[in-house]
């Protein structure tokens, strides 16, 4: 009676340890749960259907000939609240700089549009393909700059220079990262 | 009497069985009171157990007939030695001991009742629930692993990300058609909201 008691532990011991400990050619997981931030949450969906609608919004009174509106919609994007850490929020904001700033150029407005498009440079924590786009935009703003110069004005050139530097710039960004895309595919 | 006059060579040791019947209200003769009293002596001695190993057949019938007659009337006995034994087979059969039974042996109740089986079933049970648990315990609870924190990478699109890879170069005649970026942007991370939120098993 007592061997078989102590066989039946023995095996059942056995069998416990085999299971618990049968799988170690695979490494022990380390337990870290999904980070709310680095997911896509509803706070982000917010965030980008908000500014999807404003850019909707700023294309109606474009179309209704009403471009002051349009630039108070575009700007509404500027303060819209993202998750922290978000990198959609970068982007976003970028692209709503870029289409501020046209906006801005074509109503006039160069000087505001130049500050728009070098604060959301000077914003950025990485390269994308919306800061090169912002290069070209100011790129642009440089050239409206340069026509409202007399020809004979030396900051002609000075702006035609900045011009071709900022689009230089946005087609070295798109280098960059076009190679590094290629490169992660 | 009537017999031994009719057969007056007819002797103690013929067939009682056999011979003829006395009248009723004949008396009985000398010989029939001593066979009557010796075969007295032997119902006794059969009673008490004590039954003579040899006996000629016409006593083994009428002794057999005495028995019968005794035990329909209700009071008989059996030895403690036999109401043993029948008790035992009774319980061995209900325990199921079909090798004891076939050879007829009989088994003290105290060993053939075995005892240990129904406490070996329970300890067997309670160990291996304790060993579930164990187990259990040892393996943790499923959990979903973040790419780069584990084994089990969550999927690229239901993650928070740079949208490079889905927006690509700008053109410079497109660089103020941010309306139609976004749109794109917002489908793309819908998709992966709405998947991750069926795969959590909730509704969007």
């Amino acid at each position: 009676m007592k061997y078989w008691y102590g066989s039946l532990l023995i095996a059942v011991i056995a069998i416990t340890g085999y299971i618990s400990c049968g799988n170690d050619r695979e490494p022990t997981p380390t337990v870290r749960t999904a980070d709310p931030a680095e997911v896509i949450g509803e706070d982000l969906m917010i965030s980008l259907s908000k500014a999807k609608n404003f850019h909707h919004k700023a294309r109606v009174y474009m179309s209704d000939g009403k471009p002051a509106e349009a630039i108070a919609a575009v700007r509404e994007i500027l303060s819209l609240k993202f998750p922290a850490g978000a990198p959609e929020a970068e982007d976003v904001r970028n692209d709503a700089r870029a289409s501020l700033a046209k906006l801005l150029v074509g109503q006039g407005n160069v000087e505001e549009a130049m500050k728009v498009v070098t604060e959301g440079i000077a914003q950025s924590q990485r390269e994308s393909f919306f800061v090169a786009n912002l290069y070209t935009v100011k790129g642009e703003i440089h050239e409206a700059r340069a026509a409202l110069l007399e020809p004979t004005d030396p900051n002609v050139k000075v702006e035609k220079r900045a011009a071709i530097e900022a689009y230089d710039k946005s087609n070295q960004i798109n280098t960059v990262l076009q190679q590094r895309l290629m490169e992660e595919r | 009497v009537n017999a031994l006059k009719e057969n007056p060579m007819a002797t103690d040791d013929d067939d009682i069985l056999t011979g003829p019947v006395p009248a009723p209200e004949v008396e009985a003769t000398a010989s029939e009171r001593m066979r009557a009293k010796s075969f007295g002596e032997l119902v006794d001695k059969t009673l008490t157990g004590r039954t003579p190993p040899a006996m000629s057949a016409d006593d083994r019938a009428l002794l057999e007939v005495a028995t019968v007659i005794r035990a329909a009337s209700g009071n008989v006995e059996l030895a403690a030695a036999k109401r043993r034994s029948i008790v035992e087979d009774a319980l061995r059969q209900a325990v199921g001991d079909v090798a004891a039974k076939t050879s007829g042996a009989a088994i003290p109740i105290t060993r053939a009742r075995k005892k240990w089986v129904p406490w070996a079933v329970a300890g067997a049970s309670a160990l291996v629930a304790a060993a579930a648990v164990l187990l259990l315990w040892l393996r943790g609870p499923e959990r979903i692993y973040v790419q780069g924190g584990g084994d089990v990478a969550m999927p690229e699109h239901w993650k928070s990300r740079p949208t490079d890879p889905l927006i690509g170069p700008i053109a410079q005649e497109r660089a103020g058609d941010a309306s139609a970026r976004i749109d794109a942007i917002y489908a793309d991370r819908l998709d992966g909201y709405r998947e991750r939120q069926l795969a959590r098993g909730r509704k969007p």
